[in-house]
């Protein structure tokens, strides 16, 4: 198969396009933190700080975070392996079209026995009144707990941009917190979500370690 | 021949490769929406001298709606109250969540009979495409959405919330059915009310 000069020529310089239009790309997308070349969403971050929720509402929120005390807490007293913490808006349609999304989440990782109890999930409502972090689980129907920020204090700590963003820790067993995931923006693929939580997140060789050591 | 149709196909194949990368690397870009948002930064609180004051009966006026047609305040007299939302202007942050949120409380609005009204300077078109942007794909924006555009801010300015700079504050005021302002809260232009307030304000005129 003889490919003539002309022709040649042609397809090099569509691939200098190609290749010049994506590390335009990378570049456009600045900020994001990469650190694992499999995922855009990975971070590692030790020593995430342990801040403090209000107090839990009802029986089955507290029976969902395996907290039973009565006051404020802190979130390394959420009785988890992994928890996903969704800082979202009220206001923000964005965090609105999220919802059901987020929602569908949720159930998966209820019917999942095997995740059930280590990865929990709970919304902060950022720059939101008690009222209207209600509001926003009422009209979406969410099954988890949610928790307004009002002041943004939880939001500037985290030094978080935008809503929403989905953010996964680790709670190690000394009781430290560690940041392994951050994602700017809402997900399509609840599966795809989960596997990248689990896989990143190192649940799944933690598991097999403690099966050999059984 | 041949070579001509060879020529032709790899630009084809070529094409196809290249159509997918962009689609497959445009996909993972951040959302337009947001990035549509003009920074505005810090400003003044507020920028006007009150006109109005709770007791005084809501001026009239006559408004086209994005929607088509015109709305006048009167035709809600006596049949509903009214929340007058006044935004500074569209593509800028917090008037750009400030709807949003309004727009999953119609339940709320509709629990004290009030009909919504939002108001900002900007002209027809630009309203258009703003709040098409704010909808959510099952909720379309679902109140009037009123162009103060020309005269420009003039009933911004009858309510006295038409700043220096041209843009109106950020006010809130709830009439209630028989005309009267019974609510006034012109906010920090810099925040958005929280909804509680608000919802305070409609369940007291709905009591009147």
């Amino acid at each position: 198969m003889k490919i003539d000069k002309s022709l040649k020529f042609v397809i090099l310089y569509l691939l200098i396009v190609i290749l010049f239009y994506q590390y335009n790309l990378k570049e456009a997308k600045g900020a994001e933190p990469v650190s694992d070349a499999e995922s855009p969403y990975h971070v590692s971050i030790k020593n995430f700080p342990a801040f403090e929720l209000p107090a839990l509402k009802n029986e089955s929120e507290k029976s969902y975070l395996g907290h039973t005390e009565t006051g404020n807490f802190n979130i390394g007293q959420i009785k988890a392996k992994v928890l996903i913490i969704e800082l979202f808006s009220f206001y923000c349609p964005h965090c609105q079209r999220a919802a059901p999304k987020v929602n569908e989440l949720y159930q998966e990782m209820q019917k999942q026995d095997a995740i059930k109890e280590k990865i929990k999930i709970i919304g902060i409502g950022v720059g939101n009144s008690d009222y209207e972090v209600n509001s926003f689980k009422n009209t979406y129907q969410i099954p988890f707990p949610l928790f307004p920020d009002k002041s943004m204090g939880i939001f500037k700590l985290l030094q978080a941009r935008s809503t929403p963003t989905f953010i996964g820790i680790k709670v190690n067993e000394n009781g430290s917190l560690e940041q392994f995931y951050l994602r700017e923006g809402g997900f399509d693929d609840i599966q795809k979500f989960l596997a990248e939580i689990i896989k990143l997140s190192g649940m799944e060789s933690g598991d097999k370690n403690e099966q050999t050591k059984k | 021949m041949n070579k001509q149709k060879n020529k032709c196909r790899y630009l084809l194949y070529l094409s196809a490769f290249m159509i997918v990368t962009g689609i497959t690397a445009a996909y993972g870009q951040p959302d337009k929406f947001i990035e549509s948002i003009y920074p505005v930064g810090k400003l003044k609180p507020t920028d006007t001298v009150s006109k109005l004051k709770v007791g005084d009966p809501a001026p009239d006026f006559t408004l086209p709606a994005v929607a088509g047609g015109k709305i006048s305040l009167g035709q809600y007299a006596g049949k509903h109250n009214v929340v007058i939302s006044f935004v500074p202007a569209a593509w800028t942050p917090v008037c750009s969540d400030q709807w949003p949120g309004y727009n999953i409380s119609r339940d709320l609005f509709e629990k004290y009979d009030a009909v919504l009204l939002g108001i900002t300077v900007d002209n027809i078109p630009t309203l258009y495409s703003w709040i098409k942007q704010m909808s959510t794909p099952k909720e379309k924006i679902w109140f009037p959405v009123l162009s103060d555009f020309y005269p420009h801010g003039e009933v911004a300015s009858r309510y006295g919330v038409l700043r220096s700079e041209g843009v109106s504050e950020r006010a809130l005021f709830v009439i209630n059915k028989k005309g009267i302002i019974v609510y006034i809260d012109i906010h920090d232009i810099n925040e958005r009310p929280f909804l509680e307030d608000l919802a305070k304000a409609l369940e007291e005129a709905n009591k009147q």
